[in-house]
């Protein structure tokens, strides 16, 4: 770059490489649902309601719920791994 | 945010993720999905904002969006 | 060069632009800048979020060229970063965040006199190499590796002046008591840096006091806006008391610890108050690390939820005026350490 322009360009980034979304089940039967609650405002509540939903219309089987240390932060990538280990899919709330 | 960069967590381990989030931070959500390596990756939007509201009416606007959780979830 | 190319436009039209031309980054510059450290160029300092992009001594330096720093601020950009990076302060959640705060920067010892670091008049201002650009820097570093930009990966609703620069040190030359940085047990000839995530300072007149409690009371009442988040959450405040103010608090036979604690008991509403307007949240309420009953009118909520949240300081020029600066709600806590020169 330097070469080109004949000054550094410190731009983050570049070409970023694409992540696959993880394979989709056909449907929700049986499936075990993790709820991350980031702890914000109604986050909660959203995740309760989903919850109850999923598993009283879409045949979900279980609901494994962890609230977070706080809205900001990522999770911790122990508590992922430990869900990622006990659950078929995941919801994540409230973003914002 | 947190709960993208955590649902981006969850799909590079194989778990579909959704995620939930509020109408003011879809450009940022947008951003990090597609900083990420995951420009497709959909988002729950819901209007902002809702810390104002009652816990019933929480419930109710959140069963509205159920059947978008199940569509982002599923194939 | 390539003729056309003009370098500071290059920079202008940058998504993570500032909004002001920096100094074109060459890299006889930035091994200029690097000459100022004993560091492998290479070394990761950490991953700036959002994006999480590494900073590595060389990526900053880019940075601290810049922002326009000399070589001798780069250990103060290095030392600021690092601790801006700990998890306790979530550099991730203010980038992102509707709130506009900023990470100040107190740092204090030696050090920052030697690299003229200002703290007496118009320390929250322009006309200070040192302050303008080592705060800058780290701006820098926030939007292009971090991807705090506004309207993108930020929601930041006004933002704040302070995202230009905000980096002072204090002025202890007019000070009656020992720095911030002595107060937190460090020795007076340790270099150390204190942050912070908050708002734009507020400026708090008061030239009729003649004694502490009318003083502080005033300044109290400024510490308790009900649009506060320091009233709905815990969270971080500073509080530059000028030097005039913090004269006449130490000549009543004031301590600074004394001004502190008296601060953090003084100020503060009761529920009956804040249910008249602002962020005021029951459910808020029940959060706080205190106990209060958010039942009860009468129930008095301290601004200052617990002691270590109140970062008091001596800055600014002579004159009756303390800066008193709101915190987020994010739930940052306030960072300080050492750093290496």
């Amino acid at each position: 770059m330097a070469e080109t322009l004949g000054f550094i360009d410190p731009t983050a980034g570049g070409d970023v490489a694409r992540i696959p979304l993880a394979r989709r089940p056909m449907d929700l039967a049986g499936a075990t649902v993790g709820l991350l609650d980031n702890t914000k405002e109604q986050g909660d509540v959203i995740l309760h309601t989903l919850g109850s939903v999923l598993q009283e219309r879409y045949g979900v089987a279980r609901v494994v719920l962890q609230r977070k240390e706080h809205y900001s932060k990522p999770a911790a990538p122990a508590l992922i791994e430990a869900m990622a280990q006990e659950v078929t899919v995941a919801i994540a709330a409230v973003g914002g | 945010m947190c709960c993208v960069h955590d649902t981006i967590a969850f799909e590079q381990r194989g778990i579909p993720g959704a995620v939930i989030i509020t109408q003011a931070f879809t450009k940022a959500a947008e951003f990090q999905f597609r900083a990420k390596g995951m420009p497709t990756h959909p988002y729950v939007v819901l209007p902002h904002p809702i810390s104002n509201l009652s816990t019933p009416d929480m419930q109710t606007l959140t069963a509205q969006y159920v059947a978008q959780v199940v569509r982002h979830l599923t194939a | 060069m390539p003729q056309d190319i003009d370098p500071f436009e290059f920079f202008l039209d940058k998504p993570w632009s500032d909004g002001l031309p920096v100094v074109t980054p060459t890299e006889a510059r930035v091994e200029w800048m690097l000459e100022a450290v004993r560091l492998a160029p290479e070394a990761v300092v950490g991953l700036i979020p959002p994006l999480l992009e590494p900073a590595t001594v060389r990526t900053i330096a880019i940075h601290a060229v810049m922002a326009g720093c000399k070589p001798s601020y780069l250990p103060v950009v290095l030392g600021g970063l690092r601790l801006m990076l700990r998890e306790e302060f979530n550099l991730n959640g203010v980038q992102g965040t509707m709130h506009g705060v900023a990470p100040l920067m107190i740092v204090s010892g030696p050090y920052a006199q030697q690299i003229g670091l200002h703290g007496g008049n118009g320390c929250f201002g322009p006309g200070f190499r040192a302050n303008a650009t080592i705060g800058r820097a780290i701006r820098l570093l926030l939007l292009n590796l971090g991807g705090g930009i506004p309207g993108v990966a930020s929601a930041t609703i006004f933002a704040t002046p302070m995202r230009y620069t905000a980096c002072l040190t204090e002025n202890l030359a007019d000070s009656p008591w020992e720095s911030l940085a002595v107060s937190q047990g460090y020795a007076a000839t340790d270099n150390v840096i204190t942050c912070a995530m908050v708002e734009s300072p507020r400026l708090c007149f008061d030239d009729v006091s003649q004694e502490p409690t009318r003083l502080l009371t005033g300044l109290a009442s400024s510490m308790t806006d009900l649009c506060s988040w320091n009233m709905h959450t815990r969270s971080d405040m500073v509080v530059a008391l000028g030097p005039q103010h913090a004269t006449l608090c130490a000549q009543a036979g004031l301590s600074r610890a004394e001004v502190q604690r008296r601060l953090c008991q003084m100020a503060g509403r009761t529920v009956g108050d804040l249910k008249r307007g602002g962020n005021w949240r029951r459910e808020r309420a029940l959060a706080f690390p205190i106990p209060v009953d958010p039942d009860d009118d009468t129930c008095f909520i301290p601004a200052i939820k617990h002691p270590d949240d109140l970062q008091l300081i001596v800055a600014g020029g002579w004159g009756p005026c303390t800066a008193i600066c709101h915190g987020w709600s994010g739930g940052s806590h306030a960072v300080h350490g050492t750093y290496e020169v």
